[in-house]
């Protein structure tokens, strides 16, 4: 039964388990979720760029250190937190493809969160492939497998319609996992896109809500805000180690991707995008989304502005 | 013993003819493109069990099909022991079986009637000699009635999806509940119940027929025991015919026989067990139920050397003569429609892999066996699509699925071949077409200056993409100049895997469209002059 690691009573006790303590940490920590985020605003956001210069550097090892350069990851996990990462695996592609989130950072930042003492690891993601094989073929799979991190699997009836408040979008269906976590964090990866021009943190979002996601596209930029205000990670961290550069954001050829070796780690999600759109010789007020985020108050795109740190590996 | 043995094989077999449960894939593997996400269990093994399909299939294709060696071995044990499969193997003979004994619904005398040897129990010579002629011809019909396929088709396609969405109906509706402890059973039984009956709701055009006709057989069996075994199966008649030299024969004492008709009232075969008359050894199916019930043992069932030659097997002349002529008939008016050399439906979308339709329907049994295991729930069973010779064959809805750009489940698992095996590799390299999409102009959203919309574009999974954008300028409805990207398709690289159809906004009728023109199975259905 090497097949079956879990077996279903395991799967369904601990199903029963999380969902016991989501409900309750979530009713709990609610209040002090905001406040605790306006603690945060009032020290000075920083953004760090994790550069991977030599030959065989490891990605690990480089998701580690840019950590460490932030105030390492106990500054915003705590103990017995449940934390659920969201990484961009909507695509069944290989890694190679750059089309998702880099399994190497994925494990990186589920270990670290264990380490921080965190109570549960989460990995949730609503893909567009079949999840399953989203799963499979990623990695991610593998990384739930190796450390012992949940793999949510994005069934319909976790789609739950929340009031978002945004500017454009009111009601709509969201992911509940990542709602009803302690600490949520964004682990996009970084691609082109043929509408809103590149796929970055706050695109990512996207991924996290159910129902007609398809029509969100009739108003992208002001969609994406929206959901980025509602979703407000914790921390996000950019995973540029191999970028898409052509034929996003399905990609599907190796000629479509660069090799960046970056990781950019920033608490402030406009400055993260912004930064990473340089890699794409992008302006970021010309990203369309970017310029939207500092105009609605959700950071700055001027990220010079920010504690900068650059860790070399 | 082996009854339920073989019975819950099958019914687990079915269960694993799915998306592998293992996400947990190494991606050292995932890391090359040769690797394919294969299944774990043989899901197709009792269909190369299946001699029918394999005579048939011989017959119409020409083709010695890997794996049927089975079916050669259940020939051969035919030949020396009886219809041993139908007694011991068969699964839906099993479950016929099951039905008819557990509350038979005739009464004594009723039951020693019904249980009398009946004319019309040559209708399944009728219908062998039919399907063996209908492939001669080219037209292979023989899934229609198989038992194999028609159980496999029924429950996967008919029977777990109702019951699987019914659950699923309960435990959405128990998620959306206010009270805590609903939503953790909800949770649970949905991490219980996907596996085996499906993640989402399952959809198959014209399931409920499928069902109402495996119920219907069923309740068959509440007029005549085994009414489908003795009347209906084709493979019975086949496996009949190959018994008469059956060396197990039953043995009848007539001095013990004290005419109390016990085995006739136990015989679900209608073969003749009592003393005194000749044994049908083509209708015996050696369930043993005679020489259970006489209470004075003048029937027993013995090994002989040589094999004697028994009874013919009661055919008819009118149901031989009925079947050449109806097996002559139907692939010749099947043609009629002029779908296989006039032109074909546009709709008709066959799986990846999937031969020229004309080689198509010598190998396809219809027995869903991809559609089952087509992760997008794209595959269905044709209803008019491919005309009343390709009635049941699969078909992809892409309005309801799409094809997964890598995946390759279905060529795997067909029995036959009609789907040939292709690997991921191939698939993508080559590239396998099933058809082309084009765009609706009056419906997409920014042809139409109703706004922005880039879905199709995005979720085209080749490289290049075959869906461009072009930032031009159109007129909105109100008159108004708006700038917007258009989407074009370039039929270089669409290989019409249908994504595009089902993520577009515009439902119901998508404003990108996929038809069959370009397919690589057909050399008449290819658009451009050179790719």
């Amino acid at each position: 039964m090497n097949y079956h690691p879990i077996t279903r009573r395991e799967s369904i006790k601990k199903i029963l388990k999380i969902s016991g303590g989501l409900a309750l940490t979530g009713v709990i920590t609610w209040p002090f979720q905001k406040t605790s985020l306006a603690w945060t605003g009032s020290n000075k956001k920083f953004i760090i760029e994790g550069i991977g210069q030599s030959h065989e550097y490891s990605v690990k090892v480089l998701a580690r250190k840019v950590f460490e350069a932030a105030g390492g990851i106990q500054k915003f996990v705590s103990k017995q937190d449940v934390v659920v990462i969201k990484p961009n695996i909507s695509w069944a592609r290989p890694p190679y493809l750059a089309a998702t989130t880099n399994p190497e950072v994925l494990e990186a930042v589920v270990e670290l969160c264990q380490e921080a003492g965190a109570k549960k690891v989460r990995i949730a993601d609503h893909t567009i492939h079949d999840a399953r094989r989203c799963f499979a073929i990623t990695g991610a799979g593998m990384v739930a497998k190796k450390t012992g991190a949940d793999l949510v699997y994005p069934r319909s009836s976790l789609m739950r319609n929340m009031k978002l408040r945004g500017h454009r979008l009111d009601v709509w269906p969201v992911f509940l996992p990542l709602v009803e976590a302690d600490k949520v964090i964004n682990l996009p990866v970084a691609k082109v896109h043929s509408l809103s021009g590149l796929t970055l943190g706050m695109k990512n979002w996207i991924g996290a809500v159910g129902g007609r996601r398809s029509a969100l596209h009739q108003d992208i930029h002001l969609t994406i805000v929206d959901l980025a205000q509602f979703f407000n990670p914790t921390i996000t961290l950019i995973d540029a180690t191999r970028i898409m550069v052509a034929n996003g954001p399905s990609g599907g050829s190796r000629s479509d991707v660069a090799v960046s070796n970056r990781l950019i780690l920033s608490d402030d999600p406009v400055a993260a995008d912004a930064k990473a759109a340089g890699l794409f010789n992008f302006r970021p007020q010309d990203i369309g989304f970017i310029g939207l985020g500092e105009k609605w108050g959700l950071g700055t795109y001027e990220f010079q502005k920010l504690c900068q740190h650059k860790v070399i590996v | 013993m082996s009854q339920a043995f073989f019975l819950i094989l099958f019914i687990f077999l079915l269960i694993e003819s799915r998306l592998p449960q293992n996400i947990y894939l190494d991606y050292s593997i995932a890391l090359n493109a040769e690797k394919n996400i294969e299944l774990d269990y043989p899901v197709k093994y009792f269909f190369q069990l299946d001699p029918l399909i394999w005579i048939t299939s011989l017959i119409s294709g020409h083709q010695w099909i890997k794996g049927f060696g089975w079916a050669l071995g259940i020939v051969v044990l035919t030949f020396f022991f009886g219809r041993i499969f139908c007694g011991f193997i068969c699964p839906l003979g099993t479950l016929h079986h099951m039905v008819s004994y557990i509350r038979p619904a005739l009464k004594k005398q009723n039951m020693i009637h019904a249980n009398q040897k009946h004319p019309s129990q040559r209708f399944k010579y009728f219908l062998l000699i039919l399907f063996l002629m209908a492939a001669f011809l080219g037209l292979n019909l023989t899934g229609l009635l198989d038992p194999m396929a028609f159980f496999f088709r029924s429950l996967s396609l008919a029977v777990f999806p109702g019951i699987g969405t019914g659950i699923k109906e309960l435990l959405d509706l128990a998620a959306q509940s206010d009270i805590k402890i609903l939503n953790y059973i909800s949770y649970g039984g949905e991490v219980l119940v996907s596996p085996v009956f499906g993640y989402g709701y399952k959809a198959f055009k014209s399931a409920w027929f499928i069902g109402i006709l495996f119920l219907f057989i069923l309740f068959l069996n509440r007029i005549r025991p085994r009414f489908w075994c003795r009347t209906l199966c084709p493979l019975g008649a086949l496996l009949g015919v190959f018994a008469r030299f059956s060396m197990l024969r039953i043995e009848k004492h007539s001095e013990k026989c004290t005419d109390c008709n016990l085995c006739l009232q136990s015989c679900q075969g209608a073969a003749s067990p009592v003393p005194g008359q000749e044994w049908d050894a083509s209708e015996c199916m050696f369930c043993f139920n005679c020489f259970n019930a006489c209470p004075e043992n003048a029937i027993v069932f013995k090994l002989g050397w040589p094999p004697e030659v028994s009874k013919k097997p009661d055919m008819g002349r009118r149901a031989v003569l009925g079947g050449l002529l109806a097996g002559l008939s139907f692939p010749l008016l099947g043609r009629l429609d002029g779908r296989l050399h006039k032109v074909s439906d546009a709709r008709l979308i066959r799986p990846p892999g999937s031969l020229p339709e004309k080689d198509f329907l010598k190998l396809c049994q219809r027995c869903g066996l991809c559609m089952k295991v087509c992760p997008t729930n794209a595959i269905n069973p044709a209803l008019t699509e491919a005309g009343m010779a390709g009635f049941w064959t699969p078909n992809l809805i892409m309005s309801q699925g799409y094809c997964e750009y890598t995946c390759t489940l279905c060529s795997g698992v067909c029995p036959t071949g009609a789907i040939r095996n292709l690997s991921g590799k191939e698939k993508i390299e080559t590239p396998v077409r099933i058809g082309s999409a084009y765009i609706d102009r009056g419906r997409c959203l920014p042809w139409s200056g109703n706004g922005p919309c880039i879905v199709c574009e995005e979720h085209c999974p080749t490289s290049p993409k075959a869906i461009r954008l072009r930032q031009e300028t159109t007129r909105s409805p109100d008159g108004k100049a708006v700038n917007v990207k258009l989407p074009y398709v370039d039929l270089k690289n669409c290989v019409g895997c249908g994504i595009c159809e089902y993520k577009c906004p515009v439902k119901g009728n998508p404003a990108i469209l996929v038809i069959s023109a370009g397919e690589s199975r057909s050399v008449a259905n290819q658009i451009l002059l050179k790719l």
